[in-house]
């Protein structure tokens, strides 16, 4: 906004700064325990009691965490590309159709979420197996687009409800086809909506641990998130490697955000358009 | 759907089709159009042909799997090497479920008030979060997004431990601080042993947790707003506060209803959270939700058949309050 | 809605229909000759601090004897059972050859069909007199072994010789010493904790139900009922729960504790006395350098001296009923005995589950380790042999009943009888 009192200067400075302090300590806690080469009896200590990247080294060459980190990304990857591209097909069609069964359609997609997923394990494990889908990262990514779709449809669904038909009716006007239309333009005014679901769809599919860890047998094709458990012991857990595994995990989801964020920006422009 | 009286309203503001970067898109002219017929034979096959790789994945995979999940919730089913065998039992594990004290006692209501706070706090402060970033200049709101969205992408796994070490009792950060303030006896306290002190912690977990998706989201949603809208309203007269109630509000409804909707059905589930906390993963009776009871009939008391009736019971909740919402809080509205 | 079902049942029928062919190449063992065979063994992560040059080492020789590959996959004990349990559903091609199986975990397995039954086979190889018997014990049912013991544990009392010289104390040898040494410590040492009261360590309790003489569950006419309200158990829970209620000797946020917290405030040099097991001396050395030299160890004391009981736990290797059971077998033989076994117990601390070699380890007469051996052999304890008490501990029945009364919500009596109807319940079940 353009006019700004001092007060509210002020405001928003302390908002600001209440926000980086909330958001930011545990993140805090984390990397410097990462980074603590006595994690395991660092306590309460605010400062960590010094600084070396032993236990980065550690999970990379003890824990295998670089092939983890390899088949997370493809996973995730995979997931936000076609998750994205099913989901918006899906929610053109709820938002700018009407047909029968379209409310429970809607609702269905919302059902399937409801359940706990511990529930799934066993019956999702048994349908993988007849699909001959399990060991695979191809079939992990298929059950994370089915857990990352019901939330994309409904989000892009609201998003594509906003743009308004009148600028769909002036694209058909101007000669547009159909699919011309979508790609020309409803899929640039959706793009903020399409930068939140993939992000969704990425934290989703990378942070993910039961399938990940049921569905393989093969420890080589575990994705990052099952590779942090193998530092907690029964009797007893290597802080130091958990965070820094957790550092590891945190990081390339904030890369991918801070890539996908520009979308985000230019999205005002896109906005724009409505006027 | 955005309020149609505004958008008419802006829809013959010229100026606004000066900043559209896409060249095709401009509302001009006021001829009928050739296409329409044909847009109407598209209209039957059209959404189905859309819906349809959508719905082959969510049925396949989770549906179905949904289902068995029903199935199993009236059996006494047992694990067995290559595939378990159920017997039908009928509504036994409803009844056994239904009749127990505990449900109504302890599981339900942490559950339920657990959900509630969460829920609130959650889309309460991503909302505020996305209001403040989208008053942010870019340099900062790169900044601020981009610690909103460290703490999504923190595994909550670890984030829990966090949590759980900041109120340690004795030598936690908030222990101590809250001991040398005179509010508690560090070494008399534990904090994870009381219900409501145990679930404040869950609760500023899962919403630190939580709320960035709601920050994105909303945010995501507010960018979608022209600009021209608000100057709009400011030449119509219009304050801050009701610019935000006429303008702002109405036009990211849809998006407020969806993570309003998913934030309920994701704090009624919070299981690892709860899971992972001292005396959470069932030591502590007083603090148990229904995802870690559901996981503890399933897999502690290999009763799947048990787990999958709690499982459904959740579902079913989460149904109704879901359905209760829609009508209520946007009934005005043809959201569905 | 239902339409919609009937849709979906339609297109998954279908994709499940064009899955049809899977299912398993059919593996002809009977031979221990493995030429161009991988054998799959999941071993629990966690127990040896780097597993992989053992198990390398394992390999070669395996591969030299049978021409067979191995494939070491590590799990981690916290979320092992998940993997288990839809891995036995999904049957003979998701299961591997080989695994580490907990004892507590044994009779649920052993349930399901999926473990592979080598009481003739042990006896064959001449083996089964050699085994420690509480160990295997504890992996047969109904006369039937399901897997070989492979290594053990105990848990025993662990304290800071310094401390301990330094204001002239003794290893307690009875309750009341137990507890007037603990007052000592918190009176000498503040800044210590005298005798964590774990609530969340189901197996720093028990040893105080079997001291003062109770039992967990008695089996009569082969069915279980619990003893854990019995006169003696209470006995003992109240003694146990009154050194951090009355005694103040364990602060409040010990309540909530398991081992995993007791290690770590140990390692932080803020824990005086404790039990422990016998895998932890070196581990807490290792990872806290300064306590070298610092500690001692001693049986857990009894009630008016000797000892009280504690949990022999420990892991088998077992064979589930795959392709390469006979192959699997070689390879299960070939870790659990001899020079492997020697080598896997001084790599962990743990101790072998054979007489034989465990005569060797005690001969070293190790102060860490002698004390431990001598609990284990004279005095360990099994917990209740029915998958009912693999559900109790997984309900944490013990734990939630030491939680409740050392938060004040329940008396030992409330609390105990309460335990004992939830144990009775799962039993009955």
């Amino acid at each position: 906004m353009t006019r700004t009192t001092t007060a509210g200067r002020i405001g928003l400075a302390v908002a600001v700064f209440a926000l980086l302090v909330f958001t930011l300590f545990p993140v805090y806690w984390m990397v410097s325990t990462a980074l603590d080469p006595n994690a395991i009896t660092r306590g309460a200590d605010v400062l960590p009691s010094g600084i070396s990247g032993e236990h980065f080294s550690y999970i990379f060459d003890r824990g295998n965490f670089g092939q983890f980190l390899t088949n997370s990304m493809l996973v995730g990857l995979g997931t936000i590309l076609i998750s994205g591209l099913l989901a918006l097909f899906a929610a053109v069609a709820v938002a700018r159709f009407r047909f029968r069964f379209r409310t429970s359609v809607l609702i269905m997609v919302l059902i399937v979420q409801m359940v706990p997923l511990e529930a799934l394990v066993i019956p999702l494990f048994l349908q993988m197996r007849d699909y001959e889908l399990l060991n695979s990262l191809i079939g992990l990514t298929v059950v994370y687009i089915a857990l990352s779709l019901p939330f994309a449809i409904w989000t892009l669904r609201g998003f594509v409800a906003t743009v308004p038909k009148e600028v769909e009716e002036a694209a058909y006007l101007d000669g547009c086809s159909w699919p011309r239309m979508f790609w020309s333009v409803l899929l640039p005014l959706v793009a903020p909506g399409l930068v939140a679901t993939s992000v969704f769809a990425f934290i989703t599919a990378w942070n993910e641990f039961v399938f990940a860890y049921t569905f393989m047998k093969d420890g080589s094709k575990y994705t990052a998130a099952v590779g942090l458990f193998q530092f907690f012991g029964e009797n007893s857990t290597s802080w130091g490697p958990v965070m820094a595994g957790s550092t590891l995990i945190t990081l390339p989801v904030l890369v991918f955000f801070i890539i996908v964020q520009r979308r985000l920006a230019s999205g005002l422009a896109a906005g724009a358009v409505k006027g | 759907m955005p309020p149609e009286s505004l958008i008419e309203d802006s829809a013959h503001d010229d100026v606004a089709a000066t900043t559209s970067p896409v060249k095709s898109s401009r509302p001009r002219g006021g001829r009928p159009s050739p296409t329409l017929r044909r847009k109407q034979l598209g209209r039957t096959t059209r959404p189905w042909l859309l819906l349809l790789p959508s719905l082959v994945v969510l049925a396949g995979l989770l549906l179905w799997p949904l289902v068995k999940v029903g199935i199993l919730s009236v059996q006494d089913y047992e694990v067995k090497f290559g595939g378990g065998v159920g017997v039908y039992t009928g509504f036994d594990h409803y009844k056994d479920l239904l009749s127990d004290g505990d449900l109504w006692r302890t599981v339900l209501p942490n559950t339920a008030f657990f959900a509630v706070a969460c829920v609130a706090l959650t889309v309460a402060l991503g909302t505020l979060a996305a209001l403040l970033l989208q008053r942010l200049g870019t340099t900062w709101r790169v900044i601020c997004s981009t610690a909103i969205m460290a703490a999504w992408a923190m595994p909550a796994v670890t984030g829990t431990y966090v949590w759980v070490w900041l109120f340690s009792a004795g030598d936690g950060m908030m222990s101590q601080l809250a001991g040398s303030l005179g509010l508690i006896d560090p070494e008399t306290t534990n904090w994870f042993t009381e219900r409501l002190s145990f679930y404040a912690i869950a609760t500023l977990n899962v919403v630190h947790h939580g709320f960035p998706f709601v920050a994105i989201t909303v945010l995501a949603g507010l960018l979608t707003i022209p600009r021209e809208l608000y100057e709009a309203g400011m030449i119509d007269g219009a304050n801050a506060w009701q610019r935000f109630w006429k303008i702002t509000v109405p036009t990211i409804k849809p998006i407020f209803l969806v993570v309003t909707i998913l934030s309920t059905i994701w704090d009624f589930k919070v299981f690892t959270q709860i899971y992972l906390m001292p005396g959470g993963a069932g030591s502590n009776e007083e603090v148990l939700n229904l995802g870690v009871w559901s996981y503890q009939q399933a897999f502690a008391l290999n009763d799947y058949g048990a787990g999958a009736a709690t499982a459904v019971l959740l579902t079913l909740l989460l149904l109704l309050i879901t359905i209760v919402y829609i009508r209520t809080l946007f009934k005005e509205s043809d959201e569905l | 809605m239902r339409k919609h079902v009937i849709g979906a049942l339609v297109v998954t029928m279908a994709l499940g229909l064009s899955a049809c062919g899977s299912g398993d190449s059919g593996g002809d063992g009977g031979e221990t000759s493995g030429k161009g065979k991988t054998l799959t063994v999941w071993i629990m992560e966690g127990t040896n601090p780097d597993p992989k040059p053992f198990f390398n080492e394992v390999a070669a020789a395996f591969k030299k004897k049978t021409g067979a590959t191995v494939k070491v996959e590590y799990q981690q004990w916290a979320t092992a059972q998940k993997k288990f349990t839809t891995a036995i559903e999904g049957g003979p091609s998701q299961v591997p050859d080989v695994a580490e199986v907990g004892t507590t975990w044994i009779p649920q397995f052993a349930e399901t069909g999926g473990l592979v039954d080598v009481t003739d086979k042990v006896k064959d190889s001449g083996l089964n007199d050699d085994l420690v018997e509480g160990l295997a014990d504890a992996g047969t049912l109904d006369g039937k072994q399901y897997g070989m013991p492979w290594y053990a544990g105990v848990r025993g009392l662990l304290y800071r010789k310094d401390i301990f010289e330094k204001h002239n104390l003794k290893a307690p040898t009875n309750w009341k010493e137990l507890r007037d040494t603990a007052l000592v410590l918190k009176e000498k040492e503040p800044g210590m904790i005298p005798f964590p009261v774990a609530g969340g360590a189901e197996m720093f309790a028990t040893p105080f139900v079997w001291g003062a003489g109770g039992e967990l569950a008695i089996e009569e006419g082969g069915k279980w009922k619990s003893g854990i309200n019995s006169p003696e158990s209470v006995k003992g829970i109240t003694y146990y729960t009154d050194l951090a209620k009355k005694d103040k000797l364990s602060p409040a946020k010990v309540t909530t504790w398991t081992e995993k917290e007791v290690a770590t405030d140990f390692q932080k040099g803020k824990v005086a006395m404790t039990l422990s097991g016998n895998w932890t001396p070196k581990a807490f050395v290792q990872a806290a350098p300064d306590l070298e030299g610092k500690l001692a160890a001693a049986p857990i004391p009894g009630e008016t001296g000797g000892m009280s009981k504690s949990f022999l736990g420990g892991s088998y290797l077992s064979t589930f009923k795959g392709e390469n059971q006979d192959l699997a077998w070689e390879y299960v033989k070939m870790v659990t005995t001899g020079e492997f076994a020697t080598k896997w117990a001084e790599q962990t601390n743990y101790f072998p589950g054979q007489n034989s070699l465990l005569k060797e380890v005690q001969a070293k007469n190790d102060p860490l380790v002698a004390p431990f051996a001598k609990q284990m052999t004279e005095a360990g304890a099994t917990v209740p042999k029915t998958p009912a008490y693999g559900q109790i501990q997984a309900t944490q029945v013990v734990t939630k009943m030491v939680q409740s009364i050392l938060t004040g919500k329940q008396t030992v009596q409330e609390a105990a009888d309460q335990a004992a109807d939830e144990m009775d319940k799962i039993f009955a079940s």
